[in-house]
């Protein structure tokens, strides 16, 4: 692959390894180095590169692996590993049981659409770091298998970190809602 | 396929992971059972909504003229 054909393919993936970074990292200065260290690595390997694959899933090998290598070491703050008691969180059974209190046509998609993008990121960010790499990389489009080689772990356990993570993000959204008092999920009052 | 059988899948579903043989039974029981068409339809809507926010960001420009500037920096100069 000629230089310039290999950076303008690298180039078109830009942001989408750019949001993911800053979402592992959740910080703008180490986004940007881990970024920069991406595109090093991969012009650096680029023979190894083969025609015809997907660039996409290649840069973010190399992303994940620069991550864990790199960034995962520096984390400070202790993470708790599991989710426990997140995964009988049911959205659908919380919904079922606010809709016949509610007046609300859609309390679904009034509760989806009354969390604003920094809520639902912060959210995101507040996933412990193996569940919010797997989330992440299924929000780019990868399948269990490509997520399963890029973290190096079974395809089981890409389902079940998916899993979890959704339903601790669901069990967030859902929280933040009731406490703010989006009609569709407002307790009603007692008289 | 039951409901229980339903739940279990409905991710592997939405994400497009099942074989066509899963995909089938999951097809034919959400066709006659309201619930889990329902449920399904909310999870779908939830993992659109985090799509939606967690790919809205955008490269900083000077990132951008870096990581440019890092790949011609370091590629042969050509004669």
């Amino acid at each position: 692959m000629a230089t310039d054909e290999f950076e303008a393919e690298a180039l078109r993936h830009l942001d989408a390894l750019y949001r993911t970074a800053l979402r592992m990292t959740r910080s703008e200065a180490d986004a940007e180095d881990l970024v920069q260290e991406t595109y090093i690595r991969a012009f650096r390997f680029r023979d190894q590169f083969t025609l015809g694959t997907n660039m996409k899933a290649w840069l973010f090998r190399i992303l994940t692996n620069t991550f864990i290598n790199t960034y995962r070491r520096k984390a400070a703050q202790p993470e708790v590993t599991d989710l426990e008691g997140v995964d009988e969180f049911s959205l659908y059974r919380h919904m079922a049981d606010d809709r016949a209190a509610s007046s609300s046509p859609d309390p679904e998609a009034e509760l989806l659409k009354g969390v604003v993008d920094t809520e639902v990121t912060d959210a995101l960010e507040a996933l412990p770091e193996k569940f919010r790499t797997t989330v992440l990389l299924d929000v780019e489009g990868f399948s269990y298998k490509e997520i399963a080689e890029m973290l190096g772990i079974p395809i089981g356990t890409v389902m079940s970190r998916l899993h979890r993570g959704r339903k601790f993000l669901q069990k967030r959204l859902y929280d933040l809602a009731r406490e703010r008092g989006i009609a569709a999920v407002r307790t009603p009052q007692k008289s | 396929m039951d409901c229980n059988d339903c739940v279990e899948r409905l991710y592997a579903f939405l994400d497009l992971e099942l074989d066509e043989k899963e995909l089938a039974a999951m097809r034919a029981h959400v066709s006659g059972c309201d619930d889990c068409g329902d449920e399904l339809g909310l999870e779908a809507r939830f993992l659109e909504r985090l799509k939606e926010c967690a790919t809205s960001d955008v490269t900083p420009p000077h990132l951008r003229e870096r990581v440019i500037q890092k790949l011609r920096g370091a590629s042969p100069p050509t004669t």
